[in-house]
C-alpha cells in the first residue's frame, strides 16, 4: 500500500534534479481530541487501600455482566449473591475473581527468616497445576470448579458464572460470561488516505548503536527527508506519530548506585540523563515535522504506578518548544480524525501473560477487551494508583484502534463485536529489538508493519534498506 | 483533701495514702497523659498486680474538642452508615466521599445522611469516618 503508492508516482532516484524542488504538504489536522482526562491524577493520596477499586469495579460492572448473563443463559435464570446460595440449586452468581496461584512472588514469604528461604528466582509464568480460582463478592468468596479454565483466567476478572453449589461448599460452573465488549461510537474516519503511525520500545541509552541507525531512518522517512518524490508524498500523508512507551532502555535503570553510599555516587550521572537528552534531540526532529504523542512505558522517567502520568516538559526543552508534541498518559485514548484510539505501553498485557497460560500478546489483547476492563491484574501484580470513586480502566465505550506497545512481534486482527462493533487490535514489537514500527490507514483501518535494516559498518559498505 | 482521677479503668484500691506524686492531681486528659498516668498507677500499687484489671497502655482516641456529644443520635446514624456494606468500603475516605460516590454508582444513599454531613462540615468526628483515628 505504502509502496504502492510510491511507486506509481514515477521520479526515481535517479532522475535528474528537477528545476525548482517540489514540496509536499503534510496532511492537516482535522480533528483531535485527547480522551485521557480520567487517566490524570490530581492531587495523589496513598492512605487508602485498595479494597476501594476493588469494590467500586464490581459495583460498575455487575449491571453489564448480569444484562449479558440474561442474553446468553436466558431472561428467566435466578441471579443470586454468594449468600444467597441454596445447595444443588441452578443460578448465575456475579464476582471477582481471585486465583491463589502457588507460584505468585509474595513478599512475605521472601523476607520469612523462619523458613530460610531464598528470595524466588523471576520466572516468565508463575502458572502452577496447583492454582484454584475463588470467586469473591461484597461479602462472601467460594471456591470454583467445573467447566472453567483455570490456567487462563487472572486476578480481577469481574464475570457472570451459571452453576450450583455442591454440598461440600464449592460452586461447579457449566459456563460463564464476560463482559464482552462494550458499545461503540459510530466511525467518521477521513476519506482519503491518512496514516498514523504506532513506535514503541525505542530502548535509547540501551549501550547498543545498531537501534540508532534504523531509528534515525524512521525518523527521516517521517520527516520526508529520505527516498525520491513517491517515498516522500507517501510520508506527507503520515499526519501523527504516536510513541508508546520504553523510550529509555532497561539499562537505564540501573539501580546500584541507590544502594551506595553518597560519597562513592556524588560525581557519578544517571545513565538516564544521557538517554533523555538523546531521547529530546530524537522528538525535536519528529516535532518540527509531524504532531508527536509520547506515552511513557516501564522504563521510564515518570512514576510506575498504572495510570502513567505524562513525562515532564522539563526534560525536554529542545522539542518540548513545539506545539506538536504531547506528552500523554499511559494509557492513552484520543479521538484521531475521528477514529478511536486506546492503548497502553504494554505493562498490561505483559502482566497477564506471566499469570496465564495464554502465549499470544494479540490473544491477551483481545481478552481484555472482552473482560472489559484494561488490565483485571491490577491493583494485584500490577502496581496501581489506590482510586476509590471510579476504576478508569473499565472500558465505556469500544475503540476502533486498541494497540499495547513493546510486544515481542508485531500482530494484527480485525474484531467484530456482537453489536456490530469494528476493532483493529495491533501489537507494536518493540523497536530497539525489531527494528518495525506500525502504519495504520485511517480511511479503512488497515495496519501494516514498516522495518528498518542497516548493516553494521564491520561488514559490507552499509546498505540501507526500508521495506514495507 | 487529694484529688482522685475517677479512672474507670484503673482498680487499685482507693482510701488513704500519699497523693500521686505528679505535678497537679487534675485527671488526665490526653492519651499520653493517660499512659504515664496509668504506668505510675502500676507503679505506685505493686500489689495489686495480680486479681485486677490492669490496663494496658492503648493509645485512645482523644476527645473531640467540639461538642459532638451535643448529637449522639446523628453519629449513630452516620456510624450505620458507615457499617452498611451496600455503599463500599468506609476506610481511608470522608463519609461525604462515601455518600457521594455511592451516589454516583447509582446506589441512592439517604439524604439524610448528606444533609447532616454539610450541617456538620469541618467538624471532624462528623467528617471522618469510625475507623479513622486507627492505622491502616
Amino acid at each position: 500500500m505504502f509502496s504502492e503508492q510510491a511507486a506509481r508516482t514515477a521520479q526515481g532516484l535517479l532522475t535528474p534534479p528537477s528545476a525548482e524542488a517540489s514540496t509536499f504538504a503534510r496532511v492537516p489536522v482535522s480533528t483531535y481530541m485527547n480522551c485521557s482526562q480520567h487517566f490524570r491524577l490530581g492531587e495523589r493520596s496513598f492512605n487508602r487501600q485498595y479494597a476501594h477499586i476493588y469494590a467500586t469495579r464490581l459495583i460498575q460492572m455487575r449491571p453489564l455482566l448480569l444484562e449479558r448473563a440474561r442474553q446468553k443463559w436466558g431472561s428467566g435464570i435466578a441471579v443470586r449473591k454468594l449468600c444467597e446460595l441454596q445447595t444443588a440449586e441452578k443460578c448465575c452468581i456475579v464476582g471477582t475473581l481471585f486465583k491463589s496461584m502457588q507460584l505468585q512472588p509474595s513478599i512475605l514469604r521472601e523476607i520469612s527468616e523462619e523458613h530460610n528461604l531464598l528470595p524466588q528466582p523471576s520466572r516468565t509464568k508463575y502458572i502452577h497445576q496447583s492454582d484454584e480460582l475463588i470467586l469473591e463478592d461484597e461479602l462472601q468468596r467460594i471456591k470454583l470448579e467445573g467447566a472453567i479454565d483455570i490456567q487462563k483466567l487472572v486476578t480481577g476478572t469481574i464475570l457472570a458464572l451459571y452453576g450450583s453449589e455442591r454440598e461440600d461448599g464449592r460452586f461447579v460452573v457449566d459456563d460463564h460470561c464476560f463482559a464482552d465488549l462494550p458499545q461503540q461510537l459510530p466511525r467518521r474516519g477521513p476519506s482519503t488516505d491518512r496514516f498514523v503511525l504506532l513506535v514503541s520500545g525505542l530502548g535509547l541509552g540501551g549501550g547498543s548503536g545498531e537501534s540508532f541507525l534504523g531509528m534515525q531512518l524512521l525518523v527521516d522517512v517521517v520527516t520526508g527527508q529520505l527516498g525520491a518524490e513517491g517515498e516522500q508524498s507517501c510520508a506527507a500523508q503520515i499526519s501523527r506519530v504516536i510513541l508508546a512507551g520504553n523510550l529509555l532502555s532497561q539499562n537505564t535503570q540501573n539501580k546500584d548506585t541507590i544502594n551506595k553510599a553518597k560519597y562513592l555516587t556524588k560525581k557519578t550521572q544517571a545513565a538516564s540523563v544521557e538517554a533523555v537528552k538523546m531521547l529530546d534531540e530524537i522528538l525535536l526532529q519528529l516535532s518540527t515535522s509531524v504532531p508527536v504523542d509520547v506515552m511513557p512505558g516501564e522504563f521510564d522517567p515518570t512514576n510506575y504506578t498504572l495510570p502513567q502520568q505524562p513525562l515532564h516538559h522539563c526534560m525536554l526543552p529542545l522539542a518540548g518548544a513545539y506545539s506538536t508534541l504531547q506528552l500523554v498518559t499511559n494509557p492513552y485514548q484520543a479521538d484521531i480524525d475521528g477514529v478511536r484510539f486506546l492503548g497502553t505501553s504494554g505493562q498490561n498485557v505483559n502482566d497477564i501473560f506471566k499469570y496465564s497460560s495464554m502465549e499470544d500478546y494479540l490473544e491477551i489483547l483481545e481478552w481484555t477487551l472482552r473482560v472489559g476492563h484494561l488490565s483485571p491484574t491490577a491493583p494485584d501484580t500490577l502496581g496501581c494508583y489506590p482510586f476509590y470513586k471510579t476504576d478508569p480502566f473499565i472500558f465505556t465505550d469500544c475503540p476502533h484502534v486498541y494497540f499495547c506497545g513493546n510486544a515481542p512481534s508485531f500482530r494484527s486482527k480485525e474484531l467484530t463485536g456482537v453489536d456490530g462493533q469494528q476493532v483493529l487490535l495491533v501489537t507494536i514489537p518493540d523497536f530497539s529489538a525489531t527494528q518495525t514500527a506500525c502504519l495504520i490507514n485511517l480511511r479503512n483501518l488497515t495496519c501494516q508493519p514498516i522495518s528498518f535494516s542497516g548493516f553494521s559498518t564491520d561488514e559490507d559498505e552499509g546498505e540501507m534498506e526500508i521495506s514495507h | 483533701g487529694e484529688a482522685k482521677a475517677a479512672l474507670p479503668l484503673a482498680a487499685g484500691p482507693e482510701g488513704g495514702g500519699p497523693s500521686l506524686c505528679r505535678g497537679g492531681a487534675r485527671s488526665p486528659r490526653t492519651s499520653t497523659e493517660l499512659s504515664a498516668w496509668v504506668v505510675k498507677r502500676q507503679h505506685r500499687d505493686p500489689d495489686t498486680k495480680e486479681g485486677s484489671l490492669q490496663p494496658e497502655a492503648v493509645p485512645v482516641p482523644a476527645e473531640s474538642p467540639t461538642d459532638s456529644s451535643l448529637h449522639p443520635a446523628q453519629l449513630e446514624m452516620l456510624k450505620q452508615f458507615d457499617l452498611s456494606w451496600e455503599y463500599g468500603p468506609c476506610t481511608g475516605i470522608t463519609r461525604l466521599q462515601r455518600w457521594e460516590r455511592a451516589e454516583s454508582l447509582g446506589l441512592s444513599p439517604p439524604l439524610v445522611v448528606r444533609e447532616t454531613l454539610l450541617e456538620h462540615e469541618g467538624d471532624p468526628s462528623f467528617m471522618h469516618c469510625l475507623w479513622h483515628d486507627y492505622p491502616l
